[in-house]
């Protein structure tokens, strides 16, 4: 997009340094050219704004502490529109669900269907018959 | 003109909650600082923000693309609550608000002297009629061009530059002390 440059003058410039302060890059568009130029051909321009510069430097102190907090955000995020496919979810979950509960109970009811080993027998019966006692020791 | 928003807010309409999440973090800050500034009060400014969400979310999901980008049309929610807010407190807004700080303190860390001066500022922002106040905070804080601010205020670039020149004129008077902490500072040290 091109826009018609201005034609600065003192007056110009001073208005302009009024309104949008030193920053140059919250002028108009159309009018940083000429600012450009106007600062380079005139010395006077650089105290002009130094003192523009003065109020920004000040404004720019509201910064601190400006950042909204964590619960704000989680907050208005609760609110937020939810996707229509919640039920689908539901169903998805349940699924997964009744997976894991008939994964255990056939884990389960197939151990004590299953015949312990004989060799496990002996290894009980070894393994009960002199109990440990602090007594024996030394 | 592109709206760098469209498709987030379309997604966000349609219950994604990335997109939902996307544009908190694009924006939110932004509406807090804009109400904070018109309203001087933090409370209020999230309440603010919490109420602008609110429509963006009611109107994400029928949301078209039209004359105002996404943006625009958030700024001048918020605006438009700060105007209702404002108007209803009568003028009660104390211009000291935010101020009394405690005395008592011995020291004044540079993070103590931070907040006073920002306080300072945001008292004499509140001291300013709502239009400049609303423009010295689109232009300046939220470095918005002067095409987008003068489109969410509804008026002419030409008035936007007559209400910075007037609040800015207005803001240099009242802080000129803060001023004067703030640069000659070193001198007032030594």
């Amino acid at each position: 997009m091109t826009e018609k440059e201005e034609i600065m003058d003192r007056e110009r410039f001073v208005e302009l340094l009024d309104a949008f302060g030193a920053d140059f890059r919250r002028w108009p568009a159309e009018t940083r050219a000429p600012a450009a130029a106007y600062v380079a051909a005139n010395g006077e321009a650089a105290t002009l704004i130094a003192d523009a510069r003065q109020l920004d430097l000040v404004l720019d102190t509201a910064r601190v502490g400006a950042e909204p907090s964590p619960a704000l955000a989680t907050r208005i995020l609760a609110q937020a529109p939810r996707s229509n496919r919640p039920a689908f979810d539901r169903r998805a979950v349940l699924a997964l669900a009744a997976c894991a509960v008939l994964g255990v109970v056939l884990g389960y009811g197939g151990g004590l269907l299953a015949p312990m080993p004989a060799e496990d027998d002996a290894y009980f019966a070894t393994a009960f018959e002199a109990p440990f006692t602090f007594e024996d020791e030394g | 003109m592109i709206d760098p928003d469209v498709e987030l807010v379309r997604s966000a309409g349609a219950g994604d909650q990335r997109a939902a999440e996307a544009l908190v973090r694009r924006h939110l800050p932004r509406m807090v600082g804009v109400a904070r500034r018109m309203l001087n009060d933090s409370v209020e400014a999230e309440d603010v923000a919490q109420e602008v969400f609110l429509r963006v979310w009611r109107e994400a999901p029928r949301w078209k693309p039209g004359q105002a980008k996404f943006e625009t049309w958030m700024h001048r929610v918020a605006l438009n609550l700060c105007y209702d807010r404002l108007r209803r407190r009568r003028e009660k807004t104390d211009p000291d608000a935010g101020l009394a700080v405690a005395d008592s303190r011995p020291l004044a860390s540079e993070e103590w002297l931070a907040r006073q001066r920002a306080a300072k500022v945001h008292a004499a922002l509140a001291q300013l009629p709502e239009r400049q106040r609303a423009a010295i905070g689109l232009v300046h804080f939220d470095e918005m061009s002067n095409i987008a601010a003068a489109e969410i205020l509804e008026i002419s670039v030409e008035a936007l530059e007559s209400l910075l020149s007037r609040g800015r004129r207005a803001l240099k008077a009242a802080l000129a002390d803060v001023a004067q902490d703030l640069l000659g500072g070193a001198e007032g040290a030594s």
